[in-house]
């Protein structure tokens, strides 16, 4: 558990790192078209592949920290046994949502992978390098709901991550 | 029947407090399912959310604001604009006000707005003894005004899922941004007359300039990002990468920010950014599903079969979202919202970028209406304060905002002008 844990936070400060990336990458990209006329064939489809890793990776985090938006209005006022029952089925329906993405996820990168499916553009990169992203983040999502899952039936679930926004 | 089950649905999934952005996605995966469309659309819908060059402005504005929070920014805007505007009446809460004003030209998010300026000038106007409740519902409103003057997060997401230019959204809400800005400055000046508010010393000269140079690098960002976006420059995405990077030179000259918090800046501009985009990428997942149940038109048919008149469709859409503002925090409402209103609304001869405007203040509305306005909750954790201290100060805004939102009506080339006209 602790080991999951830590990977969960790491791939968030991963995610973090890659935003920070996109936008050096993007400033660069400005700059070597005004100051050197001379853009770049990679910034742009490079700081999009940064952002679609970075937002999926540090998902399962965010579940964690509790850093996902959510309606609290009626949440707050149940008494403590029915909403450790309702937050429960709450990240069931988490986990049940993202194992039929994990699911179909999958699909679509493994069909690009095996059919070395490009994306066309200047750099002609391999799409599944933008898809693969999408079954690993929501498989983390899965296991992190099951964890949440366990986690609100013993009543844990305040935010630990922070405040909100 | 289908309208009142799916609507149904998602309220409960949202009341049991199922995260906004999966309740979206699972539900339009529900849905998709049960239509016997092909679940594929759900992890395409995602993906293509992501992909979307707009959204990449997001993190990039949140970096740069965040690293000009940490970088103590909001001290050095608030001494400046205070050098010159203190000796007013109601001088700081007018301070206040432009502060706000011209942070949320460097910032997308009316939270970071009340933050940076709420952490400053709170304990500043407490001091000089401002009542409670007034400083408080200056700065829950005040710290609005991040997401009405240019940039802005709900924009740049309105602009998305709709596919207006977000450019042209963000030149629109300057008009209105600077009427609201003009009604809080005079409402302070008047309560504080009105309050007998004790008047201060004008400020000397060499205070004026020694504050105002070390502010002046904020507000040449502030202006560099918003004509640059103007003058077709740069993208919003590009202008929000210049202002990351300018906000880093800035901050670094002042010597300002540490590693670590640059570090948590990063950090947190990563979980805003991870929360928004995802709720972006399940309401894509929904609105294709209930397009493909042509939810939306139904919709758009009985709006304009029971409304004929614009002003009656204004009317009812503003009391069903400041309903909805009541439980539900900004940029949900934008985004189930826009895909169901919009439609009907361009029947009724709405222009798209006017509808968006007047979402957003409808939005800021639900930003500072209690029990649920994110806004509410920064000014209680910077101020300590009650949350019924809070809405009872609110609520004068409240009127002032929804002032706007009839003028923008009545003349809605205060939004458009700028855009198409200027």
């Amino acid at each position: 558990m602790a080991v999951f844990d830590t990977l969960i936070r790491a791939l968030a400060w991963a995610g973090a790192a890659l935003f920070a990336l996109a936008g050096a990458m993007l400033f660069y990209e400005v700059v070597a078209r005004y100051f050197f006329n001379a853009p770049t064939i990679w910034a742009a489809e490079l700081s999009q592949l940064a952002l679609i890793w970075g937002t999926l990776v540090a998902m399962p985090w965010c579940l964690a920290a509790r850093r996902h938006i959510a309606v609290d209005a009626l949440a707050v006022l149940l008494p403590d046994g029915l909403r450790r029952g309702t937050e429960a089925a709450a990240m069931l329906a988490v986990a049940a949502f993202a194992a039929i993405v994990t699911w179909y996820g999958g699909d679509i990168f493994a069909d690009s992978f095996v059919r070395g499916r490009t994306t066309g553009s200047m750099l002609d990169l391999p799409t599944w390098l933008a898809e693969l992203p999408v079954p690993l983040g929501f498989a983390l999502l899965f296991v992190q709901a099951l964890v949440e899952t366990r986690r609100a039936l013993a009543g844990d679930y305040a935010a630990r991550g922070g405040g909100h926004e | 029947m289908n309208v009142v089950a799916i609507l149904g649905a998602l309220f409960a999934l949202l009341l049991m407090r199922v995260p906004v952005a999966f309740a979206l996605g699972g539900l339009g995966l529900t849905l998709l399912i049960l239509g016997g469309f092909s679940p594929l659309m759900a992890p395409q819908a995602i993906l293509s959310t992501l992909d979307g060059f707009i959204l990449l402005a997001v993190p990039l504005f949140l970096l740069m604001s965040n690293v000009l929070l940490k970088g103590g920014v909001g001290r050095d805007l608030f001494a400046a604009v205070h050098a010159w505007v203190g000796h007013w009446p109601g001088g700081l809460a007018v301070a206040t006000i432009l502060s706000c004003g011209i942070f949320a030209a460097i910032s997308g998010s009316s939270v970071a707005t009340a933050a940076t300026i709420g952490t400053v000038a709170i304990p500043e106007m407490i001091k000089r003894g401002y009542e409670k409740t007034f400083v408080y519902g200056l700065l829950a409103a005040g710290g609005t005004l991040g997401i009405l003057i240019p940039p802005s997060i709900p924009m740049i997401v309105y602009g998305f899922i709709t596919e207006e230019s977000v450019i042209a959204l963000f030149l629109a809400g300057i008009g209105p941004g600077l009427v609201l800005i003009a009604l809080f400055v005079v409402f302070s000046i008047v309560r504080s007359i009105l309050g007998g508010q004790a008047v201060e010393a004008p400020a000397t000269w060499r205070e004026r300039l020694v504050t105002s140079l070390r502010a002046l690098p904020s507000i040449l960002l502030a202006v560099l990002v918003v004509a640059g976006i103007y003058s077709g420059a740069f993208t919003p995405t590009e202008a929000a990468a210049v202002g990351f990077a300018a906000s880093l030179v800035i901050t670094l000259a002042l010597g300002t920010l540490t590693w670590s918090g640059f570090k948590e800046a990063a950090f947190e501009a990563m979980a805003t950014t991870a929360a928004i985009l995802l709720i972006v990428a399940g309401a894509k997942v929904f609105g294709k599903a209930i397009t493909l149940y042509r939810i939306p038109q139904d919709i758009s048919a009985f709006i304009t079969g029971n409304i004929d008149t614009p002003l009656m469709f204004i009317l009812v859409v503003s009391v069903v979202l400041l309903i909805m503002g009541l439980v539900f925090e900004a940029l949900s409402m934008v985004l189930i919202m826009t895909p169901v209103l919009l439609p009907a609304a361009m029947i009724l001869g709405f222009d798209p970028i006017w509808f968006g405007i007047f979402m957003v203040v409808m939005v800021e509305c639900a930003l500072i209406t209690p029990p649920v306005g994110l806004n509410l909750y920064v000014i209680q954790a910077v101020a300590r304060a009650r949350m019924g201290e809070v809405a009872e100060g609110v609520a004068p805004f409240l009127a002032l905002m929804l002032t706007v939102v009839a003028a923008l009506y009545i003349l809605p080339d205060l939004a458009l002008y700028i855009p198409f006209k200027l």
